[in-house]
């Protein structure tokens, strides 16, 4: 199997060309033969809708699941992780354990959550008990801050209402739909600032699943201080952390893009605040993405563009490490390969969770006795082995 | 009355040590800083007039309740600071103590010195390398370590998990010496901020938070043409740093309130300067009408803001941010920027880091020499700084654990003499001063004890 990989490529950032050039992998077209696929989302919706009935072959890999949109899109995501937690109850299974007002003891990590219009009322009435909280409207279809906005009163959102005969709002495109969330107005703060976590993992193959988590995520700072005031709800640089909409903020500073390393977030919390509610902090992170990616077969595309030099160093050891795992010792990729690959292979990205590890000897203990029993595979396709996905958690 | 004690032995150990330098580095003391005191003063002065500021000024009522309203995120006022420039930074200040001479140094002195061939010409007794191994011996290869030990490849049966809970047997105790020796071997992230407190004899009680807001209330009615100065150097340096950009604000908070805390003005009775002083307009020379500016008597240097920074990683409250600072200040970091004969002095530090390399390196310290890279040039910056804002934070953390464990800042001289045996080989090959700064640019991935467990005790000598 002495021949060069053949790569292929929609996506015209030197972060992905460079590792393919590095590796002396061969470039060719997409209409000829190939083995590796970085595509771009638009592709990937072409190459596997059901119209044009295209399968990969053995020796072919893309670098996203065929049905990506269910975890990236928020309706889907939500959807399918109530689905997942009714499937655990229906099973009896102890993760879906609920405590006495009815609250998952194990899987409670979305914020109360109704898809508009098609929730409306059940969403009004959910408003009516506590009208003073906050609601975030995020259209589902959309990404890095694009149209979002808080509302705190049933007027802002009439549009969506169902029965709303000034409605000029087409229900039936899916393109419009949105989903609204409790707001939680009580984030952890650091420098009085807002923040969230943008972390990388990679799912290699999904059954049985095994997913890595990139060491080197980071924290994407507000560059406004936090505050819950109503009256600055519509300040998007208080309550948005997106790099897009914090570009654009006065103070936005071009050398360090308001972002820490999570190891940083780490040193902070742990000088701050301890040990022991630190590592809890992040085991439920890792938790909440295991599970997550157990609920539904994903994949999504992170943003490949560098914002600041660090930056791009960041994405392009990302890609490398990436590919290393994916693609390893360069070979031509065999869908029938299925072995966990060698630690020394793994650089920056660390074991999430290996489901032959965890259900054989030796596995990450935390997980082992959140897990009970070791859950049974869902319907659907099998044919994902072997392919890599690139997964964001937003 | 432990607290007074403790300030009371520590002023009288600091009055005998200078004694020990005998009058000869006291006059020497005197005339270098004087000079040096006469140019900052006159650089402020300077600016004043330029700028047609004054040095002091009440603020109107309605200024008064804009800042109070926007004391938590003065980061984002914008003023026009084009015009301030630093007073002095750390290349200003090498240049003067370059520049020490004693006048009374006789050739016959110390031989070993006539072949000093670094830039500091001050005799100063510094520690050699078997000195320095007694002195930091629990920094030994045998003694476990928190920045060595600790990692992930190491199981932490071995010592971590021990070493754990020998700090939080110190700390239930509330044993101040006992965690000085302790943090000798590094402190536990979670435990570091109560042991340096404790270290410190920091314990917040009402009337320290009642001072911190009387400070606070101070920079609310009184506007100060340092306060620039400080604006300015936290936007130039904390600002753009990847750690501590986020604690903007806290920096100003802090360096606001600490340029008008006369309770700082002690330590210059352990200090051979003297604080610079102004006088009420028209009064010049009348010392009844001398008022000390600014109140604390510290005028801020570009990059001193850097000495706050790191400190917010471990205190996010205000008042005891701003304790710890202070007593950091008054018991280390002022030496960093004050000319005296002190081994923790920056004149010691430099000599120290010089004779090491000289000493131990010398192919290197030739090397660089010829080319032009004397490579003082290079680590003065980092020492000034006391490394704060090269090294990754929580290197920074393990080495300030030492600077609290030993009580000494010699630790900053023989880190910088590590890192340029770390490199020597890169440093090597280099022709120009610009190259060497190059290969010494980035320290961010350097990991201090095992550089320093290196070159004190694995270096053939």
């Amino acid at each position: 199997m002495a021949g060069k990989v053949k790569w292929v490529t929609d996506i015209e950032k030197s972060v992905l060309i460079n590792n393919f050039e590095k590796r002396g992998w061969v470039q060719v077209t997409e209409n000829e033969d190939w083995n590796f696929y970085w595509m771009s989302v638009q592709t990937i919706r072409n190459v596997f809708s059901v119209e044009t009935g295209y399968r990969l072959s053995d020796d072919q890999i893309v670098n996203h699941f065929p049905n990506h949109y269910e975890l990236t899109r928020k309706d889907l995501m939500v959807k399918n992780i109530k689905r997942y937690r009714k499937e655990l109850e229906k099973e009896g299974s102890p993760l879906a354990e609920k405590d006495e007002n009815g609250k998952y003891l194990y899987l409670d990590f979305v914020p109360v959550t109704y898809m508009l219009p098609a929730d409306y009322n059940l969403f009004v009435e959910e408003f009516r008990k506590s009208p003073s909280s906050t609601w975030i409207m995020k259209p589902c279809g959309k990404a890095q801050g694009k149209g979002i906005f808080l509302i705190n009163k049933l007027s802002q959102i009439k549009k969506w209402s169902r029965d709303s005969k000034t409605s000029s709002f087409v229900t039936q495109s899916t393109k419009e739909a949105y989903v609204i969330s409790l707001y939680i107005n009580n984030p952890l703060l650091i420098g009085g600032r807002k923040f969230d976590l943008r972390l990388y993992v990679l799912v290699s193959t999904y059954r049985p699943l095994r997913c890595y988590m990139y060491k080197l995520g980071f924290c994407r700072f507000c560059t406004v201080k936090y505050t819950p005031s109503t009256s600055e709800l519509d300040n998007m640089f208080v309550h948005l952390t997106n790099v897009a909409i914090q570009k654009h903020g006065e103070d936005y500073n071009h050398i360090h893009g308001g972002k820490w390393t999570v190891s940083n977030l780490r040193l902070y919390l742990e000088s701050t605040r301890g040990k022991e509610v630190t590592s809890k902090l992040f085991d439920e992170i890792h938790w909440i993405i295991v599970q997550s990616l157990k609920a539904v077969a994903v994949n999504a595309s992170p943003s490949l563009t560098s914002s600041t030099a660090n930056d791009r160093i960041l994405k392009y050891n990302l890609i490398n490490d990436t590919l290393n795992i994916a693609v390893p010792n360069g070979e031509i990729p065999d869908c029938k390969w299925n072995k966990s690959p060698p630690k020394e292979v793994l650089g920056n990205y660390e074991i999430l969770y290996d489901e032959e590890l965890a259900q054989g000897d030796g596995a990450d203990r935390e997980l082992r006795s959140r897990q009970g029993q070791s859950l049974g595979p869902k319907g659907g396709r099998s044919r994902d082995s072997g392919r890599t996905v690139l997964t964001t958690w937003k | 009355m432990l607290q007074e004690e403790s300030d009371l032995s520590l002023v009288i150990a600091q009055i005998v040590q200078k004694l020990k330098g005998s009058t000869l580095y006291a006059q020497l003391e005197r005339q270098a800083w004087g000079s040096w005191e006469k140019r900052i003063l006159k650089s402020l002065n300077s600016m004043c007039t330029e700028l047609s500021i004054p040095l002091a000024r009440k603020r109107p009522v309605g200024e008064q309740k804009e800042l109070l309203n926007k004391w938590n995120e003065m980061g984002t006022d914008e003023p026009d600071l084009s015009l301030f420039r630093p007073v002095y930074a750390p290349k200003d200040f090498l240049e003067v103590l370059i520049n020490l001479r004693n006048p009374n140094y006789e050739n016959g002195d110390s031989l070993s010195f006539r072949t000093h061939l670094g830039l500091i010409q001050v005799p100063l007794k510094v520690k050699d390398i078997p000195e320095l191994k007694e002195f930091f011996v629990e920094l030994g290869l045998t003694t476990g370590q928190l920045g060595i030990d600790d990692s992930t490849q190491v199981p932490p049966e071995l010592f971590e998990n021990e070493h754990v809970r020998i700090g939080q047997k110190v700390l239930a105790e509330q044993d101040s010496a006992a965690a000085q020796q302790y943090i000798r071997q590094g402190s536990p992230t979670a435990l570091r901020a109560e042991l340096w407190a404790l270290i410190l004899n920091i314990s917040s009680q009402p009337e320290d938070i009642l001072y911190y807001e009387q400070l606070k209330t101070n920079v609310i009615q009184h506007d100060l043409l340092v306060d620039s100065l400080i604006y300015k150097d936290v936007k130039l340096t904390a600002s753009n740093d990847d750690y501590y950009f986020v604690f903007e604000d806290y920096l100003y908070q802090v360096l606001l309130c600490f340029s008008r805390d006369t309770s700082v003005l002690g330590h210059f009775a352990y200090n051979s300067a003297s604080p610079p002083k102004s006088y009420i307009r028209g009064k010049l020379g009348l010392e009844e009408y001398a008022v000390f500016y600014p109140p604390n008597g510290v005028i801020p240097f570009h990059g001193f803001s850097m000495y706050v920074a790191p400190l917010c990683f471990l205190y996010h409250e205000p008042s005891k941010l701003y304790q710890i600072f202070r007593e950091m200040y008054v018991r280390f970091f002022f030496r960093l920027h004050s000319i005296s004969s002190h081994p923790s002095g920056i004149v010691s530090l430099c000599l120290l880091f010089e004779t090491l390399l000289q000493t131990y390196l010398p192919q290197l310290f030739y090397h660089l020499r010829e080319i032009g890279a004397q490579p003082l040039r290079i680590s003065f910056k980092w020492m000034v700084r006391a490394f704060s804002g090269y090294l990754a934070t929580d290197q920074l953390l393990l080495l300030w654990d030492r600077i609290l464990g030993y009580n000494s800042l010699e630790i900053l001289a023989v880190l910088a003499a590590a890192v340029f045996a770390f490199r020597a080989v890169n440093l090597m090959e280099v022709t120009s001063l610009a190259a060497a700064e190059a290969v010494l640019a980035d320290l961010s991935t350097l990991k201090v004890m095992p550089l320093l467990q290196i070159f004190l005790f694995a270096t053939v000598t």
